[in-house]
């Protein structure tokens, strides 16, 4: 009992804080969400519709399309940052010359923040003055323009938040890596096991529980990503690159629309929940289960 | 040193401790009660947005509330 008391004691700052900063605004969105309310509008009060501004958001293809472009992108960007992340965490194992300088250089997208980085890729991409398609055009003589191509503005969001988070993958996994104990391995290789054994009997196995948390960080800030794709390309060509999160800035700031804008914060909430749950249950519960059985 | 820990006591507390109890259901997972409820207000929630978009204008939302009550109990109590 008393160590309970202790415990609830040292949780106790924790659960203040996310009572504060998490429950309240989430309690507060839901709220509004089953209200109309336009601040700027004719009528500034919130008023009581119900589940009106679910209901309008079933029906809304925008909504729907950016959901489909979301999680595309999440797909596509995520699992190429671990795929990728992995290769330069096992790169960093090994000795060669100049790993620190290329490890600190490889860290440093990291600390840029991200409106800064939608700029820079949108410097870089802008068909008159950038870099990209320069070079595009003349080894290549490929146009590039991403005003007009929704392929390739698609392709450099993924591409943009590949550059900006895979350190943080490799970062992960590299801790996860040289944590791992030697004998497990050495085993391995006396009992015969090749490299792709060695990786996928021992190596997986073992960093599962990194892999499994940075995805899941990298999953829910790719499902809510704004600032830069909304520096790179504004949502377009159209509406190619309007992620759930650009789509519910523009109903909330532009349009302030505040009751729609937290009825689609709401759903995108829940969209993000259950992909984690899933995911958790696709990689750990189901096997936690079959070694309890 | 007079207050020695006894690491193995700790150990058998912690092992007596059940945050909560555990149990397979017609869930394909080991649930406890926070899981069920999880996955209950889950169910839930995606009925009702089908149900908006594809039946409401034939069968009314009560009738989803009510099923999804149901389902939400039965997921509860026996999932």
């Amino acid at each position: 009992m008393r160590s309970n008391r202790v415990g609830w004691l040292m949780l106790a700052p924790t659960i203040a804080i996310l009572g504060v900063f998490g429950i309240v605004p989430f309690l507060y969105v839901l709220y509004v969400a089953f209200h109309q309310w336009n601040p700027f509008g004719a009528n500034p009060y919130m008023i009581y519709n119900g589940a009106n501004n679910f209901r309008r958001l079933v029906f809304d293809n925008e909504f729907l399309t950016s959901i489909a472009f979301t999680l595309k992108f999440a797909f596509f960007a995520v699992l190429s940052e671990v795929v990728l992340g992995y290769f330069l965490a096992q790169l960093f194992m090994k000795e060669f010359p100049g790993r620190g300088l290329f490890r600190t250089i490889h860290t440093l997208p990291l600390i840029v923040a991200p409106i800064v980085v939608g700029s820079v890729w949108r410097l870089m991409t802008t068909p008159s003055i950038g870099i990209i398609p320069y070079l595009l055009k003349s080894w290549f003589g490929y146009d590039l323009n991403i005003g007009r191509d929704a392929t390739m503005a698609f392709a450099l969001t993924v591409i943009m938040d590949i550059w900006h988070w895979t350190p943080l993958v490799t970062l992960t996994l590299l801790a996860a890596l040289v944590s791992l104990p030697k004998e497990p391995f050495e085993q391995a290789q006396i009992d015969g096991a090749n490299r792709w054994q060695i990786f996928w009997h021992v190596t997986l196995p073992m960093i599962r529980p990194a892999i499994l948390a940075t995805v899941f960080i990298r999953l829910m800030d790719a499902l809510r990503t704004v600032d830069e794709v909304w520096m790179l390309t504004g949502g377009g060509p159209g509406a190619a690159t309007r992620y759930l999160g650009l789509h519910i800035w523009k109903i909330v700031f532009p349009k302030t629309d505040y009751g729609y804008g937290s009825a689609t914060s709401i759903i995108v909430l829940y969209l993000t929940l259950v992909m984690c749950w899933l995911l958790y249950v696709a990689l750990v519960a189901r096997r936690g289960q079959k070694r309890a059985s | 040193m007079e207050h020695m820990v006894d690491l193995d006591a700790v150990d058998d507390e912690a092992n007596t401790i059940v945050a909560s109890p555990q149990r397979t259901g017609f869930l394909p997972i080991v649930t406890n009660w926070f899981d069920r409820v999880f996955v209950g207000i889950y169910l839930f929630v995606a009925l009702e947005l089908f149900w908006m978009r594809f039946l409401e204008q034939s069968i009314p939302l009560s009738v989803c509330h009510l099923l999804a009550i149901a389902l939400g109990v039965l997921i509860v109590w026996r999932g």
